[in-house]
């Protein structure tokens, strides 16, 4: 057999298993069973449904009338039950629309759309309650579950002989109305199409870049080469291409989240889709959109930067990639099921170990693990690259400052997710094999969840943006055609956020009950977080002082990070405030301040960088009207989505809530009437800003196919990246010639004082500790 | 973006299977991370659907449990062979400061383990939040509130509290000794590895190769048996126990030795009480001090004759929050041990193929760094989970 | 003062604490300080310091590729934008310290004094220039959250086991003080509702039965966690008669959104 026939074969193989994984319902993600909700149920007595047991719906009409109620009968023949026993049944109801109450004793609402027996009502086995009809048009589904019972013994552990069933049941509207779409088949269609234009158009740019030999044959290497490569660009590339993905399919979840909110009372989701849809729509922005896309750059650019060959662990580094698309498809596939996690991104303890969260959230578990290994590999390598692979004449304080934001972002990630992966481990056994961490009955402490994870999550969010400073950094002075301002202050201010990010995390706890002491001290270390912030934005500002301004696209997107962060900036100094983040907490205050750091700076500072680096990644200029155009729409449309969030969030408007009701003359609500008009006013500008990025997929699309070529530096950069070829050959410096790297290139220094390798008197201590191998070291042993 | 698989500088590359050139410092292409990655992917997914809270929810899982670990190895193997060509000359040295001339891949261990790190102060914070968080049982025991709150085996009501695997442990010496040998192996492998890079790295020409070749795999070889030894301990003392017969000439007694499963030290240790102990043989003394206190308990449950409580209450805890720390904690070390396993085996192989010579015996090096850390982490393991 | 309190009760806030709107003011005052300063700055520049491409550019900073540009640093500046907004940052500290005696509980002494006893009243008064409410002493009551309800409790009971920090008053609070009941609220259907005395201050001592909870006493602009591993407390001092809501406001499951109560405060 050829090499062809093996590498076709496995990738076949590897494509089944993956979507294998993907599809194949989750075992007992569909129970059999019923067991609270719709899905599964009451305590579902028995694994499987049985025949003998027939349930019944009596006084449902088959069209009902507006806010009619109406008291239906709901019961069951057969299975084991018979009378003189000393229970003999039981039965959950759920309805898709109205409202569901109780008629007597023997019934309990568990809320408008489920009822169930109560303690009193389990020796009967008919029982009767009241539901009442919408006030709107609606196909209303109900689903009755009933256990049959032996009676054979109270207590948990007499379930056993006992059966069940299942019966669906479907009133109309009085207007014929379409059936609704089902917001799962919704979402995977999206994301199935997103995943097929992505495979085509990667088809079209191999059929564009070689048209004569469109076959299998030449396809096969190309491919295989993909899935393969150590190269630190490809690899980037690769985690490029999974970010701008995965930032399509949070943004899909975002839109689905903005039509359910866009009036009050709306019910395009329902709540249990909608908390799925925030839990999957925050995992997918932090750690499948915003950090593969700065790993792709930081892939990309930092062996550049440096003047290194390559990263210094090629296949750890590939190894770092391809657990990305895994975990991302462990993330999801609770979702093509029907039961993704529902835990909210930070997925606090206890409710994300206890049996009420879907079981979707092990595999959301088990999917962050792999992140988490992920970049914990990425960060050995960055570090370690950064470390030891300076170009000749390059010191610590010569690197370029995206270099700087790399080693201080990958630092800060991997000294603190360790905590994260050790507490996700501890979910993951509690879970899997019933192990008592976070089980508060026994003893477990939620509260300690809550540290691991914020003590990794502060730092995360700088991991997060600290790259996007370094892009600024360059762009601004490149634009300006300056120095950026105070290299020095610059790279102690990034230092600083790294170290005191560790001290911080603590004001995400401010109302958990944790010691007031503690709460204390981290009100006072996250005001001192606006003090490094500061320096830089205000160093940004100088270093255009006197400069030399070039609008292009990249510098448009500089400047508007500019504008959103420093906003972001401001309104995070009013959670510190303790009294303040007592109302803040968990509002829509705190969703537009998040959003206006991730996505006005981080985003946008990458973004940027796209425009900035896109030339030397590809060897082809993109569009600048395009771009232009793309800025624009996007920039203004972003604030009309986050900036009415502040005043939503003031206002009462609770986040992580499916909807919300405004207070009228006649009826309470939580929110004052203006909400309204505001939140559709965010729906739509979510929709223009969601489509104006595709001008950007566009600009990119035509410009890899006939783009024209772009020069080695065509910005005007001082920086090693700028030195080779647009796009850069492999290896990206130098030769290998017997243990050594010759041909690097030497970074040159226009200041008087060049210090470039030259160990300074605490690293020439340090290198005293160091063992050197030494050839001669053991000759007489 | 186009890929020239076929570019120029490719003519030394063999395979992205098996072995390939290290004359570029680094490989170029595998197929190991992408293997790898979906293997470990289908093991987390099918664990997770196999087991629920505990119980097996779905059989058909388990036989894809093993196809996920088959396939990471077979992606290992891959990585194994493409490393296995290393010949030591191309090994990339460090050019920026502080770690100027020093192996690349030397430093990027060192790296890993401060991460490591993070990962086992992790696990301590956990054990350090619930050891001086929870009560522990032994004071909740002697208080005698559980008399008052009836959580006793008669019941079925159970007292929160903590429990060391150390009241059990260090209960005796015969207890203590699988951990106490166990100490020792891995204090001696560190030896033994040390010695085997000893040997791999004396200069070519001082020494046989043929000698040189037996020392280093004998060596590694010794280190790996040391940690099977390590591990099978472990496993005697978690699950199988073991048994000292009577022998009269060292004074030894019968001894049964039960393990810390058999004893009911488990995850699901929710209704926990020792097979000796616990009985509320306190409690005449602390009725005697604290009669209010008891006057409740003495009314409904107790009967006192001349003075002396007769009942067999036996207090019932749920230590569950213990056990998960310490079965986690050790397990989590035991866990980097097994993978020190895979890592030797690979190693011993090689060495014994006379794979190692002194310029790349600083393989042997990396492994030891982290092998040593592994014992070092022991160190800190033993005191805080077995003898305190 | 007190003026701006009902303007921006006018522009349809529910929230009414005085406190959370004077914090609010200042931090805005100083936001838009620094605010108009950078973005003046930054529009300035924009326009002020430009150039074409390709059009003639003097090199300060002798940019080239390969080379480390020339410093370009001041020392002064950079000392001058570390210290004053340290300076700024340690005054906005020190405006959000003194509210947090009123906001953080502690079983005896503080703001609002020790348990009151049987008839007491707390007698409020509110520093119309912080906002800050002190009163004569408190009643204590409990919260209790589950999947997906809350209740309360009036007369809470004793656990000396637990080492509860509520003591055992011996008393049962007057239903003018504290009150239970139901209330029916569109779109949430029947919910809990607490009804409590303008002018009083009440401890709400809180335990969750199941998962992580938190209640927004949105009126008052304050919530707190609510653990099933250990109690925590709230101060609810109240001032003015009104309707409003409580939300939960920690993830708590397929309900969370719809786990409310009603408040009344009654005069």
């Amino acid at each position: 057999m050829n090499k062809t026939k093996i590498h076709a074969r496995s990738i076949i193989v590897m494509s089944i298993l993956l979507l294998a994984m993907a599809f194949s319902p989750l075992v007992s993600s569909f129970p059999t069973g019923i067991s609270g909700v719709k899905d599964s149920g009451c305590n579902c007595h028995g694994a499987t449904t049985s025949e003998s047991v027939i349930p019944t719906i009596e006084g449902l009409p088959e069209v009902y009338n507006y806010s009619e109620t109406y008291e239906l009968t709901v019961g069951f023949t057969g299975g084991p039950s018979t009378i003189g026993n000393i229970n003999l049944g039981g039965f959950h109801l759920w309805a898709s629309e109205g409202e569901l109450a109780s008629n007597d004793a023997t019934v309990q609402r568990y809320n408008p759309s489920e009822v169930g027996h109560t303690e009193i009502g389990n020796d009967q086995t008919s029982w009767t309650l009241i539901w009442t009809a919408p006030a709107s048009d609606k196909n209303i589904e109900f689903i009755l579950h009933t256990n049959s019972v032996n009676g054979n013994a109270g207590g948990g552990a007499g379930s056993s002989g006992d059966e069940w069933n299942r019966l669906t049941a479907k009133v109309s509207a009085p207007i014929e109305v379409l059936e609704q779409a089902n917001p799962y088949v919704v979402l995977s269609t999206l994301i199935v199409i997103s995943a097929i234009l992505l495979v085509i158009t990667v088809t079209y740019i191999f059929y564009r870049t070689n048209p004569d030999s469109f076959n299998w044959k030449t396809f096969e290497p190309w491919i295989c080469e993909w899935l393969t490569s150590t190269d630190h660009k490809k690899v980037g590339t690769l985690y490029f291409l999974a970010g701008l993905f995965f930032l399509g399919v949070g943004g899909i979840m975002a839109l689905m989240i903005r039509i359910q909110l866009s009036v009050p009372g709306n019910d395009f989701l329902t709540q249990d889709q909608y908390n799925q849809f925030f839990t999957l729509h925050g995992t997918t922005m932090i750690f499948l959109a915003a950090m593969p896309l700065i790993n792709g750059f930081a892939n990309w650019m930092v062996p550049l930067q440096i003047g290194a060959p390559d990263l210094a662990l090629p296949r750890i580094n590939a190894m770092s990639f391809w657990l990305q698309p895994v975990g991302a498809l462990l993330i999801f596939t609770g979702v093509f099921s029907g039961t993704g996690a529902d835990t909210g991104w930070t997925g606090y303890a206890p409710y994300i170990v206890s049996e009420t969260a879907h079981v979707g959230t092990t595999m959301w578990v088990a999917g962050q693990i792999m992140l988490v290994a992920s970049s914990t590999l990425t960060g050995v390598n960055f570090l370690t690259t950064i470390a030891v692979m300076r170009a000749p004449g390059m010191g610590w304080m010569q690197m370029p400052l995206f270099t700087w934001s790399i080693l201080v972002a990958n630092l800060m990630l991997f000294l603190s997710i360790p905590a994260f992966g050790v507490g996700l481990v501890q979910v993951y056994l509690d879970r899997v094999i019933g192990t008592a961490f976070y089980d508060a009955g026994s003893g477990g402490d939620p509260l300690l969840w809550s540290h691991l994870f914020w003590y990794f999550g502060h730092p995360e969010v700088y991991v997060v943006i600290v790259p996007a400073f370094g892009v600024i950094s360059e762009v601004i002075a490149t634009s300006a055609r300056r120095t950026v301002f105070g290299y020095r202050s610059m790279v102690y201010a990034m230092a600083g956020i790294g170290v005191v990010s560790f001290i911080v995390y603590g004001h995400h706890m401010f109302t958990s009950g944790m010691s007031p002491t503690l709460r204390f001290v981290t009100m006072l270390t996250t005001m001192l977080v606006a003090v490094p912030t500061g320096i830089k934005i205000f160093n940004w500002l100088k270093t255009m002082h006197r400069g030399s301004l070039v609008y292009r696209t990249h510098t448009l997107w500089a400047l508007g990070f500019l504008v959103t962060f420093t906003l972001g900036g401001i309104s995070g100094m009013f959670f510190p405030s303790m009294a303040m983040d007592l109302h803040f907490h968990e509002s829509y205050f705190v969703v537009a301040h998040f959003h206006y750091v991730l996505v006005g700076g981080t985003v946008f500072g990458f973004f940027s960088a796209i425009y900035y680096w896109f030339p030397k990644m590809t060897g082809r200029m993109l569009d600048e009207r395009l771009g232009v155009l793309h800025f624009l729409t996007a920039f203004i449309s972003y604030n009309g989505v986050f900036w009415p969030m502040h005043r939503l969030g003031v206002w009462g408007m609770a986040r992580r809530h499916h909807t919300y009701f405004i207070s009228t003359e006649e009826a309470m609500g939580s929110l004052p009437a203006e909400a309204a008009g505001w939140n559709m006013f965010i729906s739509v500008s979510a929709f223009l800003f969601f489509f104006s990025n595709f001008l950007l997929i566009a600009n990119m699309i035509k410009s890899v196919i006939r783009g024209k070529k772009a020069p080695a530096d065509p910005w005007g950069g001082w920086s090693f990246e700028w030195m080779t070829s647009s796009p850069p050959p492999t290896p990206s410096f130098g030769h290998f010639n017997h243990g050594e790297w010759i041909d690097l290139p030497t970074l040159k220094d226009s200041n008087e004082e060049h210090i470039g390798n030259d160990p300074s008197p605490l690293v020439k201590w340090f290198q005293s500790l160091m063992v050197l191998d030494d050839e001669n070291e053991e000759v007489n042993n | 973006m186009s890929g020239d698989y076929h570019g120029d500088d490719d003519h030394e590359h063999q395979s992205a299977w098996g072995p390939h050139d290290w004359s570029h410092g680094a490989p170029h292409n595998s197929w190991a991370p992408i293997i790898m990655s979906i293997g470990i992917g289908i093991f987390l997914y099918t664990v997770a659907s196999a087991y629920s809270w505990g119980e097996m929810v779905d059989p058909s899982s388990i036989p894809l449990i093993f196809l996920g670990l088959t396939i990471s190895f077979f992606g290992m193997i891959i990585w194994w062979r493409q490393d296995a060509s290393f010949d030591g000359i191309y090994e990339p040295r460090a050019t920026g400061t502080p770690f100027q001339n020093i192996q690349i891949r030397k430093v990027a261990m060192w790296m890993f383990l401060m991460s490591e790190m993070m990962v086992f102060t992790s696990l301590f914070s956990t054990y350090m939040r619930y050891r001086l968080g929870l009560t522990p049982c032994v004071e909740i025991y002697e208080s005698g509130s559980w008399i008052v709150n009836s959580q006793t085996i008669d019941s079925g009501e159970a007292v929160n509290c903590f429990l060391p695997a150390s009241e059990l442990i260090a209960s005796s010496w015969f207890h203590i000794a699988p951990g106490a040998i166990n100490t020792f192996a891995l204090i001696i492998s560190s030896f033994t590895i040390v010695q085997a890079l000893r040997w791999a790295k004396k200069p070519v020409g001082s020494v046989d190769e043929e000698v040189r070749r037996k020392r280093v795999y004998r060596y590694l070889g010794s280190t790996w048996i040391l940690a099977i030894i390590f591990l099978t301990l472990k496993m005697v003392e978690w699950f199988v126990g073991f048994y000292i017969p009577e022998i009269g000439f060292l004074g030894l007694h019968e001894h049964d030795i039960v393990s810390l499963v058999n004893e009911g030290y488990t995850i699901h240790a929710d209704h926990y009480h020792p097979h000796h102990g616990w009985e509320d043989t306190h409690l005449a003394e602390l009725a005697a001090a604290n009669p209010s206190e008891f006057e409740e308990y003495f009314a409904n449950i107790a009967s006192i004759e001349g003075g002396y409580v007769t009942t067999d209450a036996v207090m019932m805890a749920d230590i569950r929050v213990s056990t998960s720390t310490f079965f986690v904690t050790t397990g989590t070390h035991g866990a980097h041990v097994f993978i020190g396993i895979i890592g030797l085996t690979y190693m011993t192989w090689k060495a014994w193929t006379g794979g190692y010579t002194p310029q790349n015996a600083v393989s042997i090096e990396y492994f030891g760094l982290y092998w040593h850390f592994v014992d070092l982490i022991w160190v800190l393991v033993f005191p805080f989970f077995y003898l305190y | 003062m007190n003026n701006f309190h009902t303007a921006s009760l006018e522009v349809g806030t529910l929230v009414e604490s005085l406190l959370f709107y004077e914090l609010w003011n200042e931090y805005i005052s100083w936001s838009l300080l620094i605010g108009i300063f950078t973005f003046g700055w930054l529009f300035h520049h924009s326009f002020w310091y430009t150039s074409k491409e390709g059009e003639d550019w003097e090199n300060p900073d002798k940019i080239e590729v390969g080379v480390f540009p020339r410093h370009n640093d001041d020392m002064t500046l950079e000392v001058a934008w570390t210290i004053l907004p340290f300076i700024l940052i340690i005054y906005l500290t020190y405006i959000s310290w003194a509210p947090l005696d009123a906001v953080w509980t502690s079983e005896n002494g503080g703001n609002h004094g020790f348990e009151c006893t049987e008839g007491q009243s707390s007698n409020n008064q509110m520093d119309m220039n912080t906002g800050i409410i002190t009163s004569d002493c408190y009643h204590v009551l409990e919260i209790t959250g589950k999947q997906w309800v809350w209740s309360f409790e009036c007369n809470p009971n004793d656990d000396r086991w637990t080492g509860d920090i509520i003591p055992d008053r011996g008393f049962e609070l007057s239903t003018n003080l504290c009150d239970i009941g139901t209330i029916s609220i569109e779109g949430y259907g029947m919910q809990p509702l607490l009804s409590l005395k303008a002018g009083e201050t009440y401890l709400a001592v809180m335990q969750s039965e199941d998962v992580t909870h938190a209640p927004w006493v949105q009126i008052l602009g304050v919530k707190e966690d609510v653990q099933p591993s250990h109690k925590t407390t709230l101060w609810l001092p109240m001032i003015e008669a009104s309707e409003s809501m409580i939300l939960c406001t920690e993830y708590c499951g397929d309900a969370h959104s719809l786990m409310s109560a009603g408040l009344s405060v009654h005069n």
